[in-house]
């Protein structure tokens, strides 16, 4: 049923008999203010309306004589009222007539016909307004839903905060002892540096000692070879060549 | 030396970086390199200086007393540490963090109840097909046509159909 402008207004007669067929699957009891009692939530409205044979006699006529004139009551009581409206001229027929016959013929016809098609058109209109109606809730839901995680999620990641701060004082805790061992390091290279260096002044100095010392030495002895010394010493190395000469000639 | 190595604390950089939103990611990546930086420095400074052969010393150098007066000198000097001025500022930081988020925590919850309590509404709400429009209204209030502000249908300013 579709979206109503506001409560319907049916035969408040009818309201007050229960409907015997149940078409539909909302059914409860609708009273109007039969009592001063008031179901709270309001039951929702039917889904069908009142059944009704022929299109105008409501069914809970026929059920109302059915106990005392069985099936055939309310037609025996339709066709002698008709009979009888028409014998005795309370309804006369006269144009009026003809021409209420032909529209009504026309008009059942139509209906018959496109009766359903027009009425499957009207509620697929209604399905799509609820489908719409229906999307918007469920977005609705999801993306309150989809907030909620986030908020949790959230909620996590602020937890971690105590993360950071460990990693600060991390990183001031090595800043500090890599600078106090890099202190030790640099004194430690100092004195080396100090001790290495006197150590290498002295095997210097030593070095340059020896040096002097023997190239002194080497002066004073080329100077002490006066001439007479070296001709002599000429001499005998020629003699010591011929000796030598004459061994190698023998052996060659 | 009793101060000397505040104990380093292990982090789990894993479990830090699922925490980090990523709104944050580029100032971690930083926090991250110059931890990195700094522990690959302490790690390759020695943790004590090598000791100095003073007996080598004392047979090699001709000077005399000088090789004990550089030993004396030596094991009677104290390196001062490096003096810690930050952690103080770091623990106070952390104080004001662990504050904030707190309230942060707080505001959150109150969010989230306030989206629970919506989400409710939606859940024990009627279905569309058994709803009028009075129904309609009650549960979003956004539908209701000013009737008093806008007299004459449609209720609504005609550029809003």
């Amino acid at each position: 049923r579709a979206l109503c402008p506001s409560r319907p207004a049916a035969p408040a007669a009818l309201k007050n008999l229960p409907p015997p067929v149940t078409a539909g699957i909302l059914h409860a009891k609708r009273t109007l203010h039969a009592s001063q009692q008031c179901a709270a939530p309001l039951p929702p409205l039917p889904e069908k309306p009142g059944q009704v044979r022929y299109g105008l006699i409501p069914e809970e006529f026929f059920q109302f004589l059915y106990p005392k004139t069985g099936v055939t009551g309310p037609y025996m009581l339709g066709t002698g009222l008709l009979l009888y409206l028409l014998s005795k001229e309370i309804y006369v027929i006269n144009h009026e007539t003809v021409a209420g016959a032909c529209i009504l013929t026309v008009l059942i016809y139509g209906v018959k016909k496109y009766g359903s098609a027009v009425a499957a058109f009207a509620d697929k209109l209604n399905e799509e307004k609820m489908a719409t109606a229906l999307a918007v809730k469920n977005d609705a839901i999801k993306s309150l839903e989809t907030a909620i995680e986030q908020e949790k999620k959230e909620q996590w990641r602020a937890e971690g905060h105590s993360f950071l701060f460990d990693a600060k004082r991390n990183n001031i805790a090595m800043l500090l002892e890599a600078n106090y061992r890099e202190r030790l390091l640099t004194v430690y290279n100092e004195v080396k540096k100090r001790l290495d260096y006197q150590v290498a002044m002295q095997h210097l100095k030593r070095q340059k000692e020896q040096d002097h010392m023997i190239q002194w030495v080497e002066k004073n002895v080329v100077q002490s070879i006066t001439p007479q010394q070296q001709k002599e010493s000429i001499a005998k190395c020629i003699l010591d060549l011929k000796a030598l000469s004459k061994s190698a000639h023998v052996t060659a | 030396m009793a101060g000397r190595r505040a104990a380093l604390k292990a982090i789990d950089w894993a479990a830090f970086s699922e925490r980090v939103p990523p709104n944050q990611r580029a100032m971690f990546n930083a926090l991250k390199t110059r931890s990195d930086a700094l522990s690959a420095r302490l790690a390759a400074l020695p943790e004590k200086p090598p000791a100095i052969d003073w007996a080598y010393y004392k047979a090699a150098v001709a000077k005399a007393g000088m090789v004990d007066d550089f030993q004396k000198k030596f094991s009677a000097l104290k390196v001062p540490e490096p003096v810690d001025t930050q952690t103080a500022k770091v623990d106070a930081q952390e104080k004001e963090a662990a504050k904030s988020s707190a309230e942060y925590v707080q505001a959150s919850k109150a969010r989230i109840a306030q989206y629970e309590q919506e989400l409710q509404k939606f859940r024990n709400m009627i279905p569309f097909e058994q709803m009028t429009f009075e129904d309609l209204h009650e549960v979003f209030p956004e539908t209701r046509l000013d009737k008093e502000k806008y007299p004459y249908w449609p209720h609504k300013p005609i550029a809003d159909l």
